[in-house]
């Protein structure tokens, strides 16, 4: 009993890096791309907010399943170029999972700057503050404290979005603990990645609670 | 010295300064006083380049910050606009920095100072505004009248040589507006030219050189305190200050 238990775990750990290295990767490149966006939806160039908008307009009006499905098996049929667009399937789940979060954190981020007293910017310039250094140091502070809830309820949703790798057929937790369920015809694998996945999530949000803890002022 | 010529600015179809002639010299202490809806903080702002006016001429100490209604290229502007500080009915003091911070902030980003030189001055405007003991304390657990004292003690790091107020104390409760009036007064005759909108009254005779009474976006009374206050011809004027 114990032995299987085990072993089935050994054999998910196996999936764990790839969900791990969907996460990682998204995390740490779709929030400086949303704050990228989130600067170009604010920008004096009309044709760069527009272009952003619909971006984002686009990203968050289709399902992340389908923006998968067209970079892993969609781009290859472009014309001219597709051939040049045939992606591993780690890279295929990354960019997709890149793109898709960088819209939402756009919002998320645009949100916490229209939370900002218009009266800080003001402030700033009578102080004279160029719009660089009052973007650095008196606005962006403000607008992490504002931003920091709902970019941690989006990290764990990715956690939890990280399983749709699967479907372009990457082994990940989700992957390895559906195979293991069919080959054994028992649910105990099932659990396991569950109980795999809700220490990821108690561990993040242990870790947003201190940041949160940390941004108060 | 503020010199405006036939100033104009609307919002939409809402056409709020209408012609707004001034000249303010160096050193005096000007109250603005007038009717809700007046003009008086667009006008304010527009010396501060926080308002874009649209026709009219704008000069700080003779350099132009519009002529015509048009202005130079933002580098310009900043420049022109380097010797003034503006207190907020809102005090607006940046929440997330201590009040070390708000006020070392500014001439740090600007290498106007030291480090050393910002914390010796920090200590010295502290002291001056009675807030010694709240040098590390955070905007949030201070009094509204703490608040504004910090606002003005952050606008003097700067060394400006003219100060606009726009309504300093109409966001304080009444018990606190005497120790920024104070703050105020002990201002005046420092030198710097001081601008001041304000509801005060008994404030704006004891310590302005000059009233202006802005009414429907032109200045309709300009003398001084006295004869505004004690004999005024304007009848819009008395209306105003019966209705006080
Ligand atoms: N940013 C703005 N957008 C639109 N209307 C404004 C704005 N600022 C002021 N106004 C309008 O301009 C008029 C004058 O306002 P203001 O200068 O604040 O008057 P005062 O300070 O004398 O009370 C008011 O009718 C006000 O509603
Ligand atoms: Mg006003």
């Amino acid at each position: 009993m114990f032995e299987n238990l085990a072993s089935i775990f050994s054999i998910l750990m196996q999936g764990i890096g790839y969900t791990l290295t969907v996460f990682a990767v998204t995390i740490v490149l779709s929030i400086p791309l949303g704050l990228l966006l989130t600067f170009a939806s604010r920008s004096r160039i009309a044709p760069l907010r527009w272009i952003t908008r619909a971006y984002v307009f686009v990203i968050r009006g289709t399902p992340l399943m389908l923006q998968l499905f067209f970079v892993y098996f969609g781009l290859p049929f472009l014309p001219v170029v597709g051939p040049y667009l045939k992606l591993g399937r780690l890279a295929a789940a990354n960019i997709a999972f890149v793109l898709n979060y960088a819209a939402y954190f756009c919002e998320i981020f645009r949100g916490g700057l229209l939370s900002i007293d218009p009266g800080q910017y003001e402030a700033a310039k009578v102080l004279g503050f160029g719009r660089f250094r009052t973007m650095i140091q008196i606005i962006l502070p403000q607008m992490i404290k504002v931003a920091l809830p709902s970019v941690a309820n989006e990290t764990i949703t990715l956690v939890k979005d990280t399983a749709l790798v699967s479907v372009i057929g990457l082994s990940d937790l989700m992957e390895l603990s559906k195979k293991l369920v069919n080959s054994m015809v028992d649910v105990t694998p099932y659990i396991i990645a569950a109980g795999i996945y809700l220490v990821l999530i108690f561990a993040l949000t242990k870790l947003f609670e201190k940041l949160e803890k940390k941004a108060a002022y | 010295m503020i010199q405006t010529i036939g100033l104009q600015k609307s919002f939409g179809d809402n056409h709020v300064l209408r012609g707004v002639d001034l000249h303010i010299e160096r050193g005096q202490i000007v109250a603005i006083i007038g009717p809700s809806g007046s003009g008086k903080s667009t006008f304010l702002r527009s010396l501060i380049g926080l308002e874009r006016i649209d026709g009219g001429t704008i000069r700080i100490e003779g350099e132009a910050l519009a002529e015509d209604g048009r202005y130079p290229k933002e580098r310009v502007c900043r420049q022109v606009c380097r010797g003034m500080g503006m207190v907020f009915q809102h005090f607006n003091l940046f929440p997330h920095m201590s009040v070390r911070g708000n006020l070392t902030a500014a001439p740090l980003a600007a290498k106007k100072l030291t480090k050393d030189e910002a914390d010796a001055k920090c200590a010295d405007l502290l002291a001056r505004v009675g807030l010694s003991d709240k040098i590390d304390a955070m905007p949030s657990s201070l009094s509204g009248g703490q608040k504004q004292r910090v606002a003005i003690a952050r606008a003097l790091m700067m060394d400006p040589d003219i100060l606009l107020f726009d309504e300093p104390t109409s966001a304080l409760d009444p018990e606190l507006t005497g120790e920024v009036l104070a703050v105020m007064k002990d201002l005046t005759g420092t030198g710097i030219t001081m601008v001041i909108v304000t509801h005060e009254m008994a404030f704006a005779r004891e310590v302005a050189d000059r009233v202006i009474f802005m009414d429907g976006g032109v200045v309709a009374v300009d003398g001084r305190p006295e004869e505004v206050f004690d004999d005024p011809k304007n009848e819009r004027l008395k209306a105003f200050l019966r209705a006080l």
